[in-house]
């Protein structure tokens, strides 16, 4: 079952199109990496997807149904991110409470359990906490609630490292317990790719492709070598990223389409052939310009 | 997973009881505002006096107009913020959609106006009982039964309803353009003015003829119904299209 | 595919017996936290290799002969992979192929010595 549907979708702020025809779907319980980089329009289309703001043209379907001013959406997604706002009035304890007369599958245990392990003092509020600690408890409002369709959007801003690696592991677990559809947007690819299912990569308001997980990590590779070799083995495709080192070598990231003898060749001429990592895969696809930080110094 | 479906009232019910719990300091700030009015009224609100040989009469009037007066100010103050932005993105932190965010609106703005009316006339009788216990005054009350009682709170509570729905209303377009901020001073002020110099009789006059000198309890009624319906309407219909947390 | 991996040497140092259950893709996901959908694939590469075979509604067990596919599977990759990069640098340095030939044979010998 596709949980969301995105035809065409345009979101235009001030005349210029955040979103542009953005057209995809979203299976049920898929956890589903929303990576882009900043400013590409990912908040802006979880919005959306929340209900939150309206599609300028195009068509939404979530859970069949156009999310905007859809009490059913509402009740069966929940949208987290550090803006989450909280009555200033209601202390943190009773707003767990507030949020299990919410939503009909709230767990309280493990609301409380969470509450417990990162320390949360029930009489704070939710204003007083830090950055990290905001982000923390949101997070633990968006497990707790095991809405169908869950959206963490920088669901890590501002926790340490130990808090973040709690995070996943809780995730993950009350996922394979509750399965559900999970969509995790963030800069931390390398972080979260363990987690996800699915990658959808955003660039410029357009789907730039969307895979499963173990396909993008098989989906480009790394050449290594003089620089001669390395352009004789990348002729014809083009070159997502390029580096040198020292006077004569070249590390070239192209799409993986070589038949194993044509690696074996690469491989016998000195060529390294190396995985790339998806993340900075991510990063070489979505990149405005296509030299690097170098170039801007070189010009000078 | 399988989806919840839910109907519109037991998401305003659940939002009702949620906006109680977290606009509980408006209360408290009612109580205070009614302490304040209760002060400044202690004085009366007007006396006559008369004297001549070896007697004189002061005659005090003792009255909640002003305790009334005050509630209608929070009212409409309490009514313009729920229509701000943090109060607004509460509720999108949980259920809900526009027309249940306003409508658990307008019943908090109801329960406010209620317990806004009630506190007002009775603070009003309690003055009348601190001034004859504290002043010594002797109290020559108009008779004022259980059903005028309960008829004066009626009334009350319509005023001030019909209040916070201006107040709703107006905060609601604020929301849609901070203009409005400047535009509706401007507009209110710039009529008076201009009625003012053309010598007509102000429209305000009328307009409180229109209501507060209707005679007849079941017309007040309705009118006040139907203009309070009006402006939460319009508002409900303004906040329809407005996107949150963008 | 690291889970394959992992599977493949836990049967290597007897961890999974033959015709012993292996890990279900949740229980892997849990282990390692990672999504049970890629666990899953990890599970069925072994399934391809005939390494693991399935029990409809039972799970994933170890087939007799796991071992020795692992064995030469390892045997074909890891090994040629390091005879290639020999002959890679042998040229680089100028090594003749009987030369490079008695170098292993030396290399081996002592190898048996020891």
């Amino acid at each position: 079952m596709r949980v969301i549907e995105c035809t065409d979708l345009t979101k235009t702020y001030l005349r210029k199109n955040v979103l542009d025809k953005l057209s995809f779907s979203i299976e049920e319980n898929k956890i589903t990496g929303l990576i882009g980089r900043n400013g590409v329009g990912k908040t802006t289309l979880l919005k959306i997807i929340a209900g939150f703001i309206k599609e300028t043209s195009g068509q939404v379907k979530v859970f069949s149904e156009r999310p905007y001013n859809s009490l059913n959406v509402s009740i069966n997604s929940i949208f987290v991110d550090d803006q989450m706002s909280f009555p200033p009035a209601i202390p943190l304890g009773e707003i767990l409470t507030v949020a299990g007369n919410f939503y009909p599958n709230w767990d309280r245990e493990l609301a409380k359990g969470l509450f417990d392990y990162f320390s949360f003092d029930p009489k704070s509020y939710h204003n007083r906490l830090s950055k990290g600690k905001t982000s923390t408890f949101n997070m633990i409002i968006g497990l707790a609630s095991r809405c169908p369709l869950t959206i963490f959007d920088e669901p890590t801003t501002g926790m340490d490292a130990a808090v973040r690696k709690d995070f996943y592991r809780a995730l993950l677990k009350d996922y394979i317990a509750y399965p559900r559809t999970i969509i995790l947007s963030s800069h931390h690819l390398d972080e979260i790719e363990d987690l996800l299912e699915d990658v959808l990569l955003i660039k410029d308001g357009k789907k730039h492709f969307q895979m499963s997980i173990s396909e993008l990590k098989e989906w480009a590779i790394g050449l290594k070598g003089t620089t001669e070799e390395v352009l004789n083995f990348s002729d014809g495709k083009e070159i997502l990223f390029k580096e040198y080192f020292g006077l004569n070598t070249m590390y070239a990231v192209v799409k993986n389409d070589f038949s194993e003898p044509l690696l074996n060749k690469a491989h016998l001429v000195g060529v390294e052939i190396l995985p790339v990592q998806s993340s900075d895969l991510c990063v070489y696809l979505t990149s405005e310009t296509k030299g690097g930080i170098d170039d801007v110094f070189n010009k000078r | 997973m399988s989806l919840t479906s839910v109907n519109l009232w037991e998401t305003v019910k659940k939002q009702y009881f949620f906006k109680l719990k977290a606009n509980i300091d408006a209360f408290s700030s009612l109580i205070g505002i009614q302490l304040l009015a209760l002060l400044f009224s202690f004085g009366g609100v007007g006396s006559v006096g008369m004297g001549g040989g070896n007697f004189s009469i002061n005659i005090k009037y003792y009255s909640a107009d002003l305790v009334i007066g005050f509630t209608l100010i929070w009212a409409f103050v309490t009514a313009i913020v729920i229509t701000t932005k943090p109060y607004r993105n509460h509720d999108f932190t949980f259920v809900t959609n526009r027309l249940s965010s306003s409508l658990s609106n307008i019943l908090y703005l109801l329960t406010a106006s209620i317990v806004g009316s009630i506190t007002a006339i009775l603070a009003g009788n309690l003055l009348k009982i601190l001034a004859h216990i504290l002043l010594d005054d002797q109290i020559y009350s108009f008779n004022t039964g259980l059903q005028e009682l309960v008829m004066g709170i009626g009334v009350t509570i319509l005023y001030v309803f019909f209040v916070t729905s201006i107040g709703y209303f107006i905060g609601t377009l604020v929301q849609e353009s901070k203009l409005f901020i400047i535009l509706i001073p401007v507009l209110f002020f710039g009529i008076l003015f201009l009625e003012a110099s053309m010598q007509k009789e102000p429209f305000l006059i009328n307009v409180f003829k229109f209501y507060g000198m209707e005679s007849t309890l079941f017309l007040f009624i309705i009118k006040v119904i139907v203009t309070v319906a009006v402006f939460f309407t319009a508002a409900i219909s303004i906040l329809n299209r407005m996107e949150v947390r963008r | 595919m690291q889970i394959a991996d992992w599977i493949e040497s836990e049967i290597l140092n007897g961890h999974f017996e033959s015709d012993g259950k292996v890990y279900s893709q949740y229980q892997l996901a849990e282990m390692y936290t990672i999504n049970p959908a890629t666990a899953a694939k990890g599970l069925n590469l072994l399934v391809d290799e005939n390494i693991l075979y399935k029990k409809r509604g039972l799970g994933m067990f170890v087939s007799g002969d796991a071992k020795e596919i692992i064995i030469n599977k390892r045997k074909n990759q890891t090994l040629k992979r390091l005879v290639r990069e020999l002959v890679l640098e042998a040229n680089r340095l100028q090594i003749s192929e009987i030369e490079l030939i008695e170098m292993i044979k030396v290399a081996n010998d002592q190898e048996a010595e020891q």
